[in-house]
């Protein structure tokens, strides 16, 4: 086994009562990647994103994460890990802070760390005062700061995030840019879903297609344009995914 | 009016279709889970009527009281729920946003949610009248038609509650709309509980003295009160009247029907147009108010780092969360109404050989009402997580944990609840030491079976989507846990009779005490509960664990 993989994908299925989602997906991530994974609605995304979290169970298949098999030791797996799904959930009658506090105690975060990141974070996402309102009263935006600020809280080491840009203002999403770029030169592994397809061209150090629950192509922006004969990553998008 | 039938019907397609999603073996273990439970009821009715039926003269007067009582008690106790599901149902439902954009006139609205809330508040209450309608009807030999009319009038009678809260509500939401959700129950209740207390004392039907009395004499003239006591102009007397008349085949029913009918459908109406007037009105205005926030800063305000924190978040979740603490108080009150009730001694109670059954009733009851109370709280806790249980799932935290931190914690809730409540109750009744011993270590099975039950079964059977708990607890999950519940503690009270009945006779009838009979009773309670305590843990931790979400 390549112990230098962070995520290792090996032909995983999933059904849904008869129906397949995956169809056999195999996928190895690096240190220091961004993934972006692009498809049309239903192709498998949120599925795929499922297994790796542990939300959904495999048919067949395996994953591992630092050579660890979450099927094997799921809680060391997923300490390892940070999930943000594709509609982000808060406990209403929590606050924003009281929230953050209570991912952040389940990581096991030291307390010491907790502060000084937390400072940073809260600053570089812009929160205000509404952090200590009941977030029944928040916005989607400020759901999606909190959800961004308790996940790199705890520093995971991969980060999977479904539609990480869905709702956000023009300056969050820069933020949010610039934050995941900074995160790869740090060496964590992202891999995000996604339908925003300037973000993918301006983050993806790799990108995958995939269309009903197989995956179709993977390479850089620059070898799916060779593929495809085209340019322009919409273009590319459209003649990759079309049938 | 076709527009409610339309609304109607989305209800009823997706009710089906979570009826489709059953296997044989869920669609089996329900029709066996409630048809021993409403057999159980209904021999436990039977064995009272006939009971009833055979003491002479005051008997059969007694058992009409008893109905009359019975419909009286349901009916504010569904006042009081339909104003709580009322506030989810016609303001805090995610679904009216969408409603009220649709052009669909807001009486349709109403009817449609009317319809939906007195389901929800009522479909409890109509299992256990079953039951009772048919174990009367069996014990006076009724004729056929009163099955399907005697149900029919109680369900028509099952809808005033719910138009008499809902326009409470539509009122006082529209003049004080600024009134948080909790300032609302708090005056409802009030006026309610109030205006209930006001009409028993000036009625005073003072069931229990004939318990107090042994002189044939005062037992004519109280027979003679009973009939006499006033209650002439309320719903549950009629449908009293109509279940009697009914059973004997005499034709004044439809006098007492028709009066029901036509007060009922006198209330849907005066309820729609208020609700035309003030429904959409205060539903806006309340939207309004609600929409400006607090700062909090509660115990979680700092950072611990470590599964206390979990332990707070439920905690201030239950206790930011008006439908919970409000019928936790009312529960709360009940329970120390009770207990105070215990004070006033009929008189057999002052025989030890009284006071020794007395304390095991007590003890049966205590249980009874502990088993609610864990369907209503504990069995929710899991559903209560919503989409919260993805960030748990994808946390390094198992599952097991989770479960542990909840058992523990309401473990130990129930464990003071039930102590308290045997201690004072049994200092009241005077219990015997030698036989009170037995009941305090008895009942810390009880408390951890029953919230393992809970626990177990809300695991297996959770419910993401739904927010109110009291909803999740009356739903299908709900009303299985509730059947598991009472029939753990119908199979404990069976087990432990052995043990005190064994004690009654030795003290009473000087017959010697069977120790092997009682360890050996003792020894199979242990084991039953050993049972009941690992088992739907471990099934519930298991098959959350299989579970995809
Ligand atoms: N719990 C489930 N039960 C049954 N089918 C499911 C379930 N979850 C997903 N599916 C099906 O699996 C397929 C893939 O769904 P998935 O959510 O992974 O798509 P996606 O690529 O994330 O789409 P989108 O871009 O719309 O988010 C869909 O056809 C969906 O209907
Ligand atoms: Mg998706």
């Amino acid at each position: 086994m390549n112990d230098s993989k962070r995520l290792i994908i090996k032909d995983l299925k999933k059904e849904f009562n008869g129906f397949w989602a995956l169809k056999g997906l195999n996928l190895e991530l690096s240190p220091g990647e961004i993934f972006v994974l692009l498809g049309p609605n239903g192709a498998g995304k949120t599925t795929t994103l499922k297994l790796i979290t542990g939300l959904l169970h495999p048919t067949q298949g395996e994953i591992f994460i630092e050579g660890i098999n979450i099927k094997e030791s799921p809680i060391k797996a997923k300490s390892l890990i940070g999930y943000v799904p594709d509609e982000p959930f808060i406990y209403p009658k929590l606050t924003g802070r009281e929230f953050i506090n209570l991912v952040a105690s389940i990581y096991r975060v030291k307390k010491a760390d907790y502060e000084k990141r937390s400072k940073e974070l809260f600053e570089k996402f812009d929160i205000g005062e509404w952090i200590d309102e009941l977030s029944e009263g928040y916005s989607h935006g400020m759901k999606q700061r909190i959800i961004m600020c308790q996940l790199l809280l705890h520093n995971p080491v991969l980060i999977l995030i479904d539609e990480p840009l869905v709702g956000l203002d023009p300056k969050t999403a820069r933020t949010v840019r610039e934050t995941f770029l900074s995160l790869k030169d740090q060496k964590k592994t992202l891999f995000i879903s996604t339908h925003t397809l300037s973000f993918a061209r301006e983050v993806a150090t790799r990108l995958g297609i995939i269309n009903h629950g197989e995956l179709k192509f993977t390479g850089t922006l620059e070898e799916l344009a060779e593929i495809s004969g085209r340019k322009n990553i919409e273009e590319i998008y459209l003649k990759l995914t079309e049938e | 009016m076709s527009e409610f039938l339309l609304l109607l019907n989305a209800r009823i397609i997706s009710f089906k279709s979570s009826v489709k999603s059953l296997n044989l073996i869920r669609i089996l273990s329900f029709i066996l889970v409630f048809g021993v439970f409403l057999g159980g009821a209904y021999y436990f009715f039977f064995r009272i009527f006939n009971y009833l039926l055979s003491v002479e003269i005051i008997g059969p007067v007694l058992m009409n009281k008893i109905i009359q009582m019975v419909f009286f008690i349901f009916f504010i106790m569904l006042l009081l729920s339909n104003i709580i599901t009322s506030l989810s149902t016609f303001y805090n439902s995610r679904e009216l946003q969408l409603l009220f954009a649709l052009p669909i006139r807001p009486g349709a609205i109403y009817l449609a949610k009317l319809f939906e809330n007195c389901v929800y508040a009522s479909w409890a209450t109509l299992i256990i009248i079953l039951p009772l309608i048919f174990s009367y009807g069996i014990t006076l030999r009724a004729p056929f038609q009163y099955y399907p009319l005697a149900i029919f009038s109680v369900i028509i009678y099952l809808i005033i509650p719910g138009t008499i809260a809902t326009s409470l509500i539509f009122i006082i939401r529209c003049l004080l709309p600024k009134l948080r959700s909790r300032d609302v129950i708090f005056i409802l209740f009030g006026l309610i509980l109030g205006l209930t207390f006001f009409y028993i004392r000036i009625n005073n039907p003072d069931l229990l003295k004939v318990f107090a009395t042994e002189n044939q004499r005062d037992l004519l003239m109280f027979a003679e009160n009973l009939t006499t006591v006033g209650g002439i102009y309320l719903p549950s007397t009629w449908v009293g009247y109509i279940l009697g008349t009914l059973s004997q085949g005499s034709a004044r029913f439809h006098f007492y029907f028709l009066l029901l009918l036509s007060v009922t459908s006198t209330f849907v109406i005066i309820a729609f147009y208020l609700a035309r007037f003030f429904y959409t009105r205060s539903w806006m205005l309340v939207g309004e108010y609600q929409s400006r926030m607090k700062k909090i800063h509660s115990v979680l305000y700092h950072y611990y780092g470590d599964a206390k924190t979990f332990l707070l978040k439920d905690i201030l979740v239950f206790v930011r969360e008006p439908i919970q603490w409000v019928q936790l108080g009312i529960f709360f009150i009940l329970l120390i109404i009770y207990i105070f009730s215990l004070r006033r001694t009929p008189i057999y109670f002052t025989i030890p050989l009284w006071r020794t059954v007395v304390s095991f009733a007590n003890f049966a009851y205590i249980c009874f009402i502990l088993a609610t109370l864990g369907v209503r709280f504990i069995f929710p806790s899991i559903s209560l997580e919503q989409y919260g249980i993805w960030l748990l799932r994808s946390s390094p935290i198992s599952f097991a944990r989770i479960i542990k931190i909840k058992y523990l914690f309401n473990l130990f809730v129930t464990i003071i609840l039930i102590e308290g409540l045997l201690f004072f109750s049994n200092i009241l009744i005077k219990t015997d030491p030698k036989f009170y011993i037995m009941l305090p270590i008895a009942a810390v099975l009880v408390a951890a079976s029953l919230v393992s039950i809970n626990l177990g079964w809300g695991a297996h059977y959770p419910q993401f989507n739904e927010d109110n708990p009291s909803r999740i607890a009356a739903g299908t999950g709900g009303i299985i846990a509730a059947l598991v519940s009472i029939g753990y503690v119908g199979i404990t009270i069976v087990i432990l009779a052995i043990p005190a009945y064994n004690y009654l006779s030795n003290t009473y009838l000087k017959k010697p005490l069977s120790y092997p009979l009682i360890i050996l009773s003792l020894a199979g309670f242990l084991l039953f509960n050993i049972f009941t305590i690992a088992g739907p843990l471990y099934l519930g931790i298991k098959s959350f664990q299989r579970r995809d979400i």
